[in-house]
């Protein structure tokens, strides 16, 4: 009986093992904003995988994240991080702009 | 920039001026007061400020999507509010109803646009060589926006009054469907809902950064690169705000002949 119950204790906490494993599974890539600039401007990001995009603004000014082909739009507001899940997507390339700072505040994400 | 700010404010204004301009005039044609109007602009505007104020720790809410989530209830509940105009102007008995709730959609979409032009403008404060010409270019956008929804209004009310109420319903059959695709659009960005490729890509026939493609999506939500839940949500919701405008216009022609 009481070997019973630590195989059932033991199998539920590799299933919440398991399932903390799939959340923490999910790639983070981190992007910058300074001074109206992505850093970095270029990233790749693997094939049919999801990704968490934080983007760290270190300006005082708020910048809007956007991308018509990734089909996201955030605003970040001035010193602050935005979070934002893309994919999974297919290969190509994704480009994405600061729609506040659109002249300098430019990037692409390679998906490969 | 300059320009730049034309386009943004004029993308944010257009959206809550044409949501305006087709409610107004459905009370117009309905013979219903406007003084709902004013009174839904201010209120609008003040939790917008609130809400721009607070937009860093909002965001930081349910682990960093906590903006998503709440522009997700905010389109929601435009989505619902159109559907209560919607049906409760079939009848004079529910006019209050009618009110009520053209009261709160203007309000919730001064609030999510109002909040972002605040956000916007706000962040040139820190940058003086810019500040002028993003106020001058705000004003220019914000202008041409609201001249939109006046014109939509005029449009609409000097229609025989049948014309004009099927000619405003199915506007807003249009923003109906167009709130449900970006409350779609959210909760995939936010990872609630799991996203999956496009399902097409017209992009290449109307690409979103176009005029047309602005002006589409501030209308209808258009959307080049849509997955499958969007395009199916999408079509559901403007099956079910036609049907029910239609069942709205029925009985409004039977009491009116009775």
């Amino acid at each position: 009986m009481r070997k019973n119950n630590i195989l059932h204790t033991s199998f539920i906490g590799g299933l919440l093992t398991l399932i903390n494993l799939s959340a923490f599974a999910v790639p983070i890539v981190e992007i910058e904003i300074r001074n109206h600039l992505f850093f970095p401007s270029e990233l790749t990001i693997p094939v049919d995988t999801k990704v968490k995009l934080l983007v760290k603004n270190r300006d005082p000014s708020a910048e809007e994240f956007e991308s018509y082909e990734l089909n996201r739009e955030k605003v970040i507001p001035g010193n602050s991080t935005g979070v934002i899940f893309i994919g999974p997507l297919k290969k190509g390339d994704y480009p994405f702009f600061g729609e506040f700072f659109p002249k300098t505040a430019q990037g692409i994400i390679h998906v490969d | 920039m300059l320009i730049n700010a034309v386009v943004i404010i004029l993308r944010e204004v257009l959206e809550a001026s044409l949501i305006m301009g087709v409610l107004l005039a459905l009370s117009q044609l309905n013979l219903l007061s406007k003084n709902w109007c004013f009174k839904a602009i201010m209120l609008g505007v003040m939790v917008a400020i609130v809400y721009a104020v607070n937009l860093a720790n909002i965001s930081a809410l349910y682990e960093g999507v906590g903006q998503e989530i709440a522009n997700t209830v905010l389109y929601v509940c435009i989505f619902i509010f159109v559907l209560l105009i919607i049906y409760s102007l079939r009848d004079k008995q529910y006019s209050n109803v009618a009110i009520g709730a053209m009261f709160a959609c203007v309000a919730l979409a001064v609030v999510r646009e109002g909040s972002e032009v605040i956000v916007y403008i706000h962040g040139f404060s820190t940058i003086p060589e810019l500040y002028t010409p993003v106020l001058i270019g705000s004003l220019i956008g914000a202008g041409i926006g609201l001249s939109i929804g006046v014109f939509i209004y005029y449009l609409i009310v000097n229609l025989p009054y049948i014309y004009g109420v099927r000619f405003g319903f199915i506007v807003l059959v249009f923003i109906a469907g167009g709130m449900v695709s970006q409350a779609t659009q959210m909760l995939l960005q936010a990872d609630l809902i799991s996203s999956e490729l496009p399902i097409w890509d017209s992009s290449q026939i109307i690409s979103e950064q176009s005029i047309v493609g602005q002006v589409l999506f501030a209308m209808m939500g258009y959307e080049a690169t849509p997955t499958q839940l969007q395009v199916v949500l999408y079509v559901l919701s403007i099956l079910l705000t036609t049907f029910l405008a239609v069942s709205s216009i029925r009985h409004t022609q039977r009491t009116k002949l009775s």
